[in-house]
């Protein structure tokens, strides 16, 4: 497996989601969201996820399902960003990685192309159509590069979430995981599939759309 | 920058608790287990229990304690990594020097800190001193920059609070949840555990 490293972000809240658990744990089918995202990495070798919010269920289920993923906790996580959790996550690693929200369904093929597409000493970002309510647009330009990234709708295509690190590390104080990447603009773009659960509204899209991973 | 490894010792470097162990040589395995396990969970306080429980096993000569102490079960990928650093790597341990000396010196072979033994020849009188392991930390900051601490259980507490680097780990039994709050890292694999020690090194 030419990634070796992945750092999950799964410390937030999720309190657009509205239920009293992290989102990792949501239950899609038999199993917790986090369950598809280590079905997915499980030819990666050293594997770490970011805990914040009730930690001791993440740790407590997913220990049980891959014994030596590394925890490293944001016990800040109510007042800190993702962007943060993944400062944490990685700032020692001086490896490349790569990097997943902990609330993300990425079925095998999709995954797939994103990992056929990494070269492994150069960054590459996934993006995916846009469909999220607040999505970071991203502007690609004809040798498929990220040249721009936007609030406003500038290209139907958004920051996904994903994204495979190799040059450059996270600050300490960023704000946004899309802002870190920003002034290393252009890079390379692969596009994918993916889907995010923010809201309820989310979580039902995922369940009609992506049912064959469950 | 300059960094040391402290480890705790039971059910951290060894597989096995030790004093239940011992505990075998008399027929108090049921006692001390159940002590152990209480002390485990933060139910009594470390030095009580530790003291009851070396009363209990001091009728045992201090000889056949070594003996068995000898015996136990190590995780090799953490002793590896010891016997790779050994002049970095300390053993931080609320267990007795002359319990577990031998052990230290000939299969771990790195520095230690531990609690006193007050004892006469091969007779163990009692505990002259239990270690406070935060103490230990304290000690090995004049030498060093930075300072990761290994530990599963409450007399840890004290070392992660004055560690740069916590990691709790889950090798024999769940860390418990007061020394998981004082931690950066949680594993359950010393494989991974030595993952991440690499990085720190």
């Amino acid at each position: 497996m030419k990634v070796k490293n992945a750092v999950i972000c799964a410390a937030g809240l999720g309190s657009r989601l509205g239920l009293d658990t992290p989102k990792c744990l949501v239950k899609l089918g038999k199993h917790r969201l986090i369950y598809y995202l280590l079905d997915i990495l499980k030819d990666v070798e050293n594997v770490r996820i970011v805990v914040g919010f009730k930690e001791e269920e993440v740790i407590e289920y997913v220990k049980n399902i891959r014994e030596d993923v590394v925890f490293v906790r944001n016990p800040d996580y109510s007042s800190t960003t993702n962007s943060y959790s993944l400062y944490l996550g990685s700032h020692d690693l001086n490896e490349p990685f790569v990097t997943i929200d902990g609330d993300m369904i990425i079925d095998e093929k999709n995954f797939k192309i994103f990992v056929d597409a990494i070269d492994v000493n150069e960054d590459l970002i996934a993006i995916t159509k846009a469909k999220t309510e607040d999505a970071v647009f991203a502007k690609i330009d004809e040798n498929d590069f990220i040249t721009e990234f936007s609030r406003e709708p500038i290209s139907k295509y958004e920051w996904s979430g994903v994204a495979y690190f190799a040059n450059f590390k996270m600050s300490k104080s960023g704000q946004y995981i899309y802002q870190e990447i920003e002034p290393n603009l252009p890079l390379k773009s692969v596009l994918m599939e993916c889907w995010e659960i923010d809201t309820p509204g989310d979580l039902d899209l995922v369940m009609n759309e992506v049912s064959h991973i469950f | 920058m300059k960094t040391a490894f402290c480890f705790d010792l039971d059910g951290t470097v060894t597989k096995q608790e030790i004093l239940p162990l011992i505990s075998k040589e008399v027929e108090l395995h049921e006692e001390i287990s159940l002590l152990t396990q209480l002390t485990l969970d933060g139910l009594i306080p470390f030095q009580n229990s530790f003291k009851l429980r070396v009363k209990l096993l001091s009728t045992i000569a201090i000889s056949t304690v070594a003996k068995v102490v000898d015996k136990v079960l190590l995780d090799q990928h953490i002793v590896d990594f010891i016997h790779a650093n050994k002049d970095h790597c300390y053993i931080v341990t609320g267990n007795l020097d002359v319990w577990v000396k031998e052990l230290i010196e000939t299969r771990i072979k790195c520095d230690y800190f531990s609690s006193e033994a007050d004892y006469m020849g091969d007779q163990l009188l009692g505990v002259k001193n239990v270690l406070d392991k935060g103490k230990a930390v304290k000690e090995l900051r004049n030498k060093y920059d930075r300072i990761v601490a290994v530990g599963d259980s409450m007399n840890d507490c004290s070392m992660f609070q004055k560690a740069d680097i916590g990691i709790a780990f889950g090798g024999t039994h769940n860390p418990v949840n007061s020394l998981v709050k004082l931690s950066n890292f949680v594993t359950f694999d010393s494989q991974s555990l030595i993952r991440i020690l690499q990085k720190y090194k």
